[in-house]
């Protein structure tokens, strides 16, 4: 079935003056896997949403021009009958659960189609085995890790076997291995010949996979490769582009070069913040030791096990690991969020501080400004006002924290673990779904922060960020540090762990 | 074995109408019949657990409540109450909601010819009440990382802000996952126009039936046994006049 | 330009949203409910439970009127899921009816205004009929409630249940509480939409 977008405009509201797309024509042609990229806000999201049709029927906006699905309009249809020739898979595993257990998860768009309980049933056997997630059968979706439950949302949709599946930005909160689990899905996808768009920020696992990589910018497709040909204009080309690493392997090699450069940079930012510089220095000691750390939800399987963890005193620690090895149960002990109460007190006494995944849970005033004086001891607003201007959030002062970006409420979040004065500032998966100068930008506070006297740990999926910005790397499997080396000079050796986790 | 959803609900109104106003032996009787049932589905755990906690409530609400401790007292046995009138409810509904899946239950109330615009919202609500929980942790964990606590000066000040930094952050993020589980939903083809079917095939078999057949029963015990008490009260009160 | 024109209008398509978001909303309600109603069992707090409720409530209940696009449906569902939860847990069948009522209600006050802040004020107050009505027993169905309470609580509690029973006041008074609680729970709720929920975009 072939896609056509035939001078479609948009806008979220009333009138098309700020559209996001404008006049925009593409076609897919029937068994295409096409790749949407771009930076953020560029509307490549909004192409998806015309694709599965929630443009025009559900999300509410003006617009001009047709998307026909073969040869129906899709503004002449119902979702419910789109559903049936288009299958979506979006960002949030976590969000896009119906039914509480999987196998009925993955048949929840039969049912909704109506079929006979056999069909159903026997669709569901066939996606199980097809997807190898026999593991995943009959468990509590609330049990389930974000990349186990992103293969259930693709399995559910791969059952009412449609015949263009859009997924939008579905490796955002996945660990490599899961990535790697997930190309093999849309690999399966394309065998069967079906169509696949896909909007990603991520594109190295779809390189060997995605037939046409579609640049889109202001709501335009301003340029178009196939994987080979980005790949071979360089990682330079792609980073001015604002775009992430199409091939991993040529990481390493790369982020040498940098590395080398980026000690003075860091010197000369400890020397222009000197005021918390001279914090720094009242603590001699080279690292930061913690023992004992341990955590079981049941005494036979310990999910944290560690009896010492050492961070190296104000860099930037990485932790890598797949997903379920213990990594944010060992960033909530640390915080003093899980444990007994005597680790809960000893984490009070060193204080660290954490950046959630979801830094929405943690803003709670009504301006950027009252955020960071929230968490003072002694409120001082010039005080505060310096943390701003030093997370470059001056002008927002006055703004909601909630009505920012992504990236900016997340440095409002970590000003506000500034402010606390604590000295260990942990992140739970910082980059998730950024696209390249975003994860650039985080990467700068960070390296900002740990110049300032801070001491880091970063839980990340994401090797592209170590290499930027991290120092030191742990890996945890199954609740214990298996390694930990610093990241100078085995680049190549955290590229190669990190693709075989 | 596995019951209708709809036996379940049965059981569900029949207990919650006589529960509260049977006397012990009925409402014993009444539990008994989740108790098997979780034992038949090899839920061994729960039902010692919910036996241990009735048979302590039992004991405390009994000895405390012969004593007048005032106020005291009504705060003590009122909960030791709550456990052990509710609990034989509690295990029926514990048995209700962990054994019927979402397609079940709604397969189950359009048979009953249930409009889907009641059947969405409630599969939904009984989806989200574990996710309000959720998030209401991760909430309380962040404020209790900034310090911020139900008795500090801060928060004596102005108590309504404990309120505020709750609810907001809470409202925020349900309103986000709400709306991104619509538009997953409906993608996938829900509707509340068209007819669903169900993975799970669903009818009466034979223990529907005797589960019907023992519930029944229980009213009618219960009917009688209320019916011969008030007998037995007008005859002493005739005696008395 | 030519075929320019308004999307996601009311059809079967945006249906879902609403009624996802009753879910969500009742799920948040209930909870609020119980965990409020927990002060009930000071004997001089029972009357004023309902108006606590009303006013803890209330931001959720104006982000939810802010959420919905067919109110009448909305309201009326979302009592009735209100209802049913607390009949499920022990209560009378009257708070079904009582509930679909100020379900009813607040919906037609809702539509009728179109959402100005006085029609949400109005809907509000309708809505805490359905809290309000969880110890209607009290009064319609008196002996069964105090012999209820009489097994549960020592005697000093059911004497207070009882002359609460006696006479009509304490009723008018515990549902003028919840009317009086929503009233002010709506000026607050007001405040903090405008100070936070605008100002985020959640609503309008």
């Amino acid at each position: 079935m072939n896609v056509s977008l035939k001078n479609v405009s948009f806008s979220y509201t009333e009138s098309l003056d700020d559209a996001v797309i404008r006049n925009l024509n593409f076609e897919i042609k029937s068994g295409e896997c096409v790749v949407l990229v771009g930076e953020s806000g560029c509307g490549k999201t909004t192409i998806s949403k015309l694709i599965n049709g929630l443009i025009p029927l559900y999300q509410s906006g003006t617009m001009a021009g047709d998307v026909l699905l073969g040869d129906k309009n899709t503004a002449d249809m119902t979702l419910a009958e789109i559903s049936r020739h288009v299958g979506s898979v979006f960002q949030n595993p976590r969000s896009q659960f119906f039914n509480i257990d999987t196998d009925s998860e993955i048949a929840f768009g039969c049912e909704n189609l109506g079929m006979n309980p056999e069909e159903i049933r026997e669709r569901v056997n066939r996606v199980v085995k097809e997807f190898h997630i026999e593991h995943l059968a009959g468990r509590n979706i609330f049990h389930l890790s974000g990349g186990e439950k992103q293969k259930i949302a693709c399995a559910s949709v791969s059952a009412t076997d449609p015949e263009i599946f859009v997924l939008d930005e579905p490796s955002a909160n996945l660990d490599l291995k899961t990535v790697a689990d997930l190309a093999e899905i849309i690999k399966f996808w394309k065998s069967r010949g079906k169509t696949v768009i896909i909007v990603e920020h991520r594109i190295h696992y779809l390189r060997e996979i995605a037939d046409r990589i579609c640049y889109v910018k202001d709501g335009r497709i301003a340029h178009e490769w196939t994987p080979v040909e980005l790949e071979s204009k360089g990682p330079e080309y792609a980073a001015s582009l604002g775009l992430r690493c199409v091939n991993l392997k040529q990481l390493g090699e790369i982020e040498d070069a940098r590395l080398r450069g980026r000690d003075e940079t860091s010197v000369i930012a400890s020397t222009l913040s000197s005021v918390i510089a001279s914090e720094a220095k009242q603590s001699l000691k080279e690292s930061l030791v913690f023992k004992d750390l341990h955590f079981a939800y049941n005494r036979n399987f310990p999910v944290l096990d560690i009896s010492e963890l050492s961070l190296p005193r104000n860099q930037i620690t990485a932790i890598i690991g797949h997903n379920g090895a213990g990594k944010s149960t060992l960033a909530q002990v640390l915080c003093g969020l899980r444990g007994t109460w005597r680790q809960k007190r000893k984490a009070r006494k060193y204080g660290a501080y954490l950046i959630m995944q979801d830094v929405n849970h943690q803003l709670f005033t009504e301006s950027v400004l009252d955020e960071i004086l929230l968490g003072m001891n002694l409120q001082d607003e010039n005080a505060a006002l310096e943390i701003l201007e030093r997370l470059n959030l001056k002008e927002y002062a006055n703004c909601h924290p909630m009505a920012l970006s992504g990236g900016q409420k997340q440095r409002v979040a970590i000003g506000s673990g500034v402010s606390s004065g604590r000295e260990i500032v942990v992140f739970d998966e910082p980059t998730s779904g950024l696209d390249y100068r975003q994860m650039l930008a985080v990467s700068a506070t960070l390296q900002k922060l740990a110049a300032g006297g801070k001491t880091l740990l970063v839980i990340t999926h994401d090797p592209e960020f170590i290499l930027n910005c991290c120092s030191n790397i742990i890996r945890m499997e199954h609740g214990k540090i298996t390694e930990q080396y610093p990241l100078q000079g085995n680049q190549e050796k955290l590229v190669e762990t990190m693709l075989n986790v | 074995m596995k019951l209708d959803p709809r036996t379940k609900l049965f059981i569900a109104v029949v207990a919650n109408t006589i529960l509260f106003s049977a006397p012990l032996y009925i409402s014993l009787t009444m539990a008994a019949l989740p108790t098997v049932l979780l034992i038949a589905e090899r839920k061994i755990r729960f039902v010692l657990l919910f036996a241990l906690s009735y048979v302590v409530a039992a004991f405390l609400f009994y000895q405390l409540k012969g004593q007048n401790f005032g106020l005291f007292g009504t705060f003590v046995t009122a909960p030791m109450f709550f456990l052990y009138r509710c609990m034989p409810i509690c295990v029926l509904l514990y048995y209700v909601i962990s054994t019927t899946k979402v397609n079940e239950f709604m397969a189950g109330m359009s048979r009953m010819h249930m409009p889907n615009k009641i059947t969405i919202p409630l599969a939904v609500m009984i989806r989200f009440f574990p996710t309000v929980f959720d998030e209401a942790r991760d909430i309380g964990n962040a404020m209790h990382m900034r310090g911020i606590r139900l008795f500090c000066l801060r928060t004596m000040k102005n108590p309504l802000t404990i309120l505020e930094y709750r609810l907001i952050p809470l409202l925020v993020s349900l309103t986000k996952i709400g709306d991104e589980l619509s538009v997953a939903a409906t993608t996938r083809g829900l509707s509340p126009e068209t007819r669903r079917s169900c993975m799970v095939k669903i009818g009466f078999h034979v223990q529907d039936v005797v589960v019907f057949v023992y519930c029944l029963a229980v009213v009618a015990c219960f009917v009688i046994a209320s019916r011969a008490k008030q007998s037995v009260v007008d005859i002493i009160s005739a005696l008395f006049a | 330009m030519s075929n320019i024109r308004t999307t996601g209008k009311k059809s079967s398509n945006t249906l879902v949203r609403d009624l996802v978001n009753v879910g969500i909303f009742g799920a948040l309600y209930v909870i609020i409910s119980f965990l409020v109603a927990f002060i009930g069992y000071i004997p001089v707090f029972i009357v004023i439970v309902c108006g606590l409720v009303g006013l803890v409530a209330s931001i959720p209940v104006f982000v939810f009127f802010a959420k919905i696009d067919r109110p009448l449906l909305c309201c009326t569902l979302f009592c009735f899921l209100f209802g049913m939860v607390m009949f499920l847990t022990g209560h009378d069948w009257t708070i079904i009816a009582m509930s679909v009522l100020g379900g009813l209600l607040a919906g037609i006050a809702l539509h009728v205004s179109k959402k100005s802040f006085w029609g949400c004020t109005l809907a509000n107050m309708a809505i805490s009929i359905a809290p309000s009505s969880m110890i209607l027993p009290l009064w319609t169905n008196t002996e069964q409630y105090l012999e209820l309470a009489a097994s549960m609580c020592d005697e000093e509690y059911v004497a207070y249940m009882t002359n609460l029973g006696q006479s009509y006041w304490p009723l008018v008074v515990e549902f003028g509480l919840g009317f009086i609680g929503c009233f002010i729970g709506s000026f607050i709720a007001k405040r903090v939409m405008k100070k936070h929920f605008e100002r985020i975009g959640i609503t309008k």
